[in-house]
């Protein structure tokens, strides 16, 4: 069985203030987040990554493996594992992988480390990372923002154990976007059917395997584009106390791959051994749930204090979105 | 004049994306200071001929750049720039300056690194070498510039294309026994006419490559000089620059012409000897046409004629006079900075008997260079003279 | 600064990593762009030496006009650190206000965006920010 044996997060410190923005663009309606986590024009998804994951590397760690999950990669053709690998100084012993487009890819990347060092070899490194990019009003609907999750996968020395999984899928059009495109399209309320109907195919199924329904384990760390889907999980059967160490989108966005991380990063926080935790990752119709049970106290973060940020203002948010265009060839 | 030449350097002259501006400047620099047999601190002035580094490189002020990655601090360093004529600029300021009486021994360098940028920004940046914002405006680029004096040649002597492709046979016969040429293949007069169209006449086998390299050179006073006797006794005996029209529009063959003879006059008035004395030539050719022009400005045809010696055979090897044995920059491609002083270099093997087997004149005693540029802007003629037991 | 696909593609493996360069000859370590000459003793043998990333800020500047690559993060803060392994490093320091920086400020380095190249490329390399764990240096050093 494979166990988590330490984990990472970052978040940049920049809070853009949604609010001013719904006011900029006349938006009916109130902002949906408090603010959006934005990274710093120096700042992108391999950046965070880096930060993550150096915080699950701790003293020099060893992975065997590196696993990139990533919707927003700063190449469109390139490994973010690959530049990731040796922005670390990891050798070239160690694999690089690289999943995408899926927001809940995470809970793959689980089962692909659990794949890989299942014949004894060395602990894979998790890394998630985004930064989600909407334009003018449209962020008001995406709560586009950007962070990073790490987790040390391995066979041993961790602190909880992964467990049975399990996935229910439906083929829909809620957050896509086409090959050639900057920013994605959406259907909000296709999103939050969709991500309810796969969250109860999946916590279903989960029960079916493990025999323990959704509401009794310690704390659900789920996926959250939005706060509606998170108050679908609550007509699934999951508590609110579940949720409330665990929920950020209100407070500073979607954080796309690595919301379900941050998510995760946050239950680890507080979990305790004994315990059995929840995890739910969503994206593009899929819903996979895992459960975890903590074997041993986490070494935990300070995930929870990562939460509040630095406001910027309106004009720097702009200019920090429009900024990331590069200058005509 | 006698300027000794202690050491000569250079690095291969190609596409090298793993060598950097830097790495080409330390390279050439440190070849010609170990062939010279003096350390950094010996060199008391260095002048780095250099093109386009703020365009290719994103960077300026390239004599410095190098004085410090060749450890010569604290010598002075200065960048000099004269567009196709830049590297013999550097060498002549190097020979000004040991004729000064200022200085023992200085190093030249020239380094050019033009393939880190697409071929298309590259271009654009060779135009910045010519009037960029006049003709240049009109859509005429740097081969477009020069093939205009080829129609006009072909116009007046009735040169045919059949004619002039015989030049680059021959400079792709010697390119091709070079190591450290860009191309080196050899070609025939009917490949030569079947190569794509650059700039009508001029077709791909009579314009050069684009290249990264560096050459160079230390001189010293001749008395430094004649005290090792153990060392190729090889001076600069004539050093003469000019100028000429900057603008196509009023550049004529005559024109074209004077660029280089006026001050090849002058150089062999100032080395005492005249053209039937010179063994080896390197004449500036990044353009096909520009070989016959400089055969006749020095002196080795007359007008009109200076395209016949490459069909002929008599500036081939064992002709006459030999010319661009190292295949010429339509082989050792145009490194813009780098081409004066790699043509010096290249003369400089054939008076030391160094040059690679197939190439070396024998005998070579007498070797001159002509550099041009801009495309008429700039002209310079070197006269070298291996010296052997002369007080 | 690296401005070219091919230039990155030359350097860019070293610039994912912070090191400096000792020399053969004396034992001086020199910064990262001294591949050719050392500038304590003229040697001209270096070989590459990987930094732990800690570090003390010895001077700084604030910029408020920024050159184009770094347009929108002025006010920034860039300085001279002294890297534990002794040997100066120009970096920007990030995540901290301009006012809370000072001169024998601990940092550690890590990796951010540098500029975008005209060719679409991205440069990363390391900047610093202020290492938290690390006790204030004490009065009088």
């Amino acid at each position: 069985m494979a166990e988590l044996i330490s984990y990472g997060a970052y978040l940049p410190q920049y809070r853009a203030p949604l609010g001013e923005l719904h006011r900029f663009y006349g938006r009916p309606g109130r902002p949906r987040s408090k603010a959006l986590a934005t990274p710093g024009l120096d700042e992108d998804p391999l950046t965070m990554a880096y930060e993550a994951a150096v915080e699950a590397l701790g003293d020099g760690a060893a992975p065997s493996a590196l696993i990139a999950v990533c919707q927003s990669p700063p190449f469109g053709l390139r490994k973010l594992s690959g530049t990731l690998r040796a922005a670390l100084g990891l050798g070239t012993e160690v694999t690089p992988y690289d999943l995408g487009g899926h927001a809940g890819g995470l809970l793959d990347a689980f089962a692909l480390a659990e794949a890989l060092t299942a014949d004894g070899a060395g602990p894979a490194l998790v890394v998630t990372a985004d930064h989600l990019v909407s334009y003018e009003e449209r962020v008001a609907d995406t709560l586009s923002a950007g962070g990073a999750a790490a987790f040390l996968v391995g066979r041993e020395g961790g602190f909880a154990a992964l467990g049975p999984a399990a996935r229910a899928y439906q083929e829909v059009y809620d957050v896509w976007r086409l090959g050639t495109e900057p920013e994605p399209r959406y259907r909000l309320e296709v999103l939050f059917d969709a991500y309810a109907a796969a969250a109860k195919g999946a916590l279903a199924g989960l029960e079916a395997l493990t025999e323990r329904p959704a509401g009794e384990y310690a704390a659900v760390c789920a996926s959250q584009p939005h706060p509606q889907t998170l108050r679908a999980l609550g007509r699934l059967g999951v508590r609110p106390e579940q949720l409330e160490a665990t929920s950020f989108v209100g407070e500073i966005g979607n954080l796309g791959a690595a919301s379900v991380g941050l998510a995760l990063a946050l239950g680890l926080d507080r979990a305790e051994p004994g315990q059995e935790l929840l995890c739910f990752g969503y994206g593009g119709g899929e819903g996979i749930a895992q459960a975890l049970s903590v074997t041993g106290t986490p070494p935990a973060i300070g995930a929870a204090e990562r939460i509040a940020g630095d406001e910027i203002a309106l004009g720097t948010y702009y200019r920090w979105t429009r900024g990331r265009q590069p200058v005509p060839h | 004049m006698r300027v000794g030449v202690l050491g000569i350097g250079k690095t291969p002259h190609k596409i090298q994306h793993q060598k950097s501006l830097r790495d080409l400047v330390v390279e050439a620099g440190r070849k010609a200071l170990d062939d010279a047999g003096v350390g950094p601190s010996d060199i008391q002035a260095l002048y780095v001929g250099n093109v386009g580094s703020v365009g290719f490189n994103f960077e300026n002020s390239t004599g410095l750049m190098s004085a410090h990655h060749l450890g010569l601090v604290p010598a002075g360093a200065v960048r000099v720039e004269a567009a196709c004529g830049t590297g013999a600029w550097a060498l002549h300021l190097g020979c000004v300056a040991i004729l000064s009486g200022l200085y023992d021994t200085v190093m030249v360098l020239g380094a050019e690194k033009m393939n880190d940028l697409a071929t298309v920004e590259g271009t654009s940046i060779i135009a910045q070498a010519a009037d960029s914002k006049e003709e240049y405006f009109s859509g005429l680029t740097f081969p477009s510039g020069v093939a205009l004096t080829a129609r006009k040649y072909m116009q007046v002597y009735g040169l045919t294309e059949e004619d002039l492709a015989h030049t680059s046979v021959k400079n792709h016969h010697y390119g091709a026994r070079n190591p450290y040429a860009h191309l080196r293949f050899e070609c025939t007069v009917e490949e030569v006419m079947r190569s794509a169209k650059v700039a009508d006449p001029l077709k791909l086998y009579e314009v050069c490559p684009m290249t990264d390299a560096g050459s160079a050179l230390v001189l010293c006073r001749e008395e430094i000089l004649r005290a090792q006797p153990d060392k190729p006794q090889v001076y600069v005996t004539a050093t003469q620059m000019a100028t000429g029209t900057w603008y196509a529009a009023t550049d004529t063959l005559e024109d074209a012409h004077a660029l280089l003879a006026r001050p090849a006059q002058r150089a062999y008035e100032m080395a005492g000897i005249g053209p039937e004395d010179i063994d080896v030539a390197e004449i500036y050719n990044s353009f096909a046409i520009q070989e016959p022009l400089g055969v006749e400005a020095l002196g080795f045809a007359a007008q009109g004629e200076g395209w016949k010696g490459a069909a002929d055979g008599s500036t081939w090897i064992d002709g006459k006079v030999a010319v661009n044995l190292s295949g010429g920059l339509l082989c050792k491609g145009h490194p813009l900075g780098a081409t004066g002083s790699t043509q010096a270099v290249d003369i400089i093997e054939q008076l030391r008997g160094t040059a690679p087997e197939g190439m070396q004149r024998p005998d070579a005693e007498i070797g001159i260079s002509a550099c041009r540029g801009g495309p008429g802007a700039v002209g310079a003629v070197h006269i070298y003279q291996r010296l052997e037991g002369e007080a | 600064m690296t401005v070219s696909a091919i230039e990155f593609s030359r350097l860019g493996p070293p610039k994912l990593r912070l090191y400096a360069m000792r020399c053969e000859a004396c034992d001086t370590l020199s910064p990262w762009w001294e591949r050719n000459h050392c500038y304590k003793c003229g040697g001209g043998a270096l070989h590459e030496e990987e930094l732990a990333g800690g570090g003390e800020l010895t001077n700084y500047t604030v910029v408020y006009y920024p050159p184009r690559d770094f347009l929108g993060q002025e006010p920034y803060v860039v300085g001279h650190i002294e890297m534990d392994e002794g040997v100066l490093m120009p970096a920007p320091i990030v995540g901290v206000a301009p006012e809370d920086v000072a001169v024998g400020t601990r940092v550690k380095a890590t990796l951010r965006r540098m500029k975008l190249g005209h060719e679409g490329d991205i440069y990363y390399s390391q900047k610093f920010v202020v290492d938290a764990e690390a006790p204030a240096p004490a009065a009088g050093e």
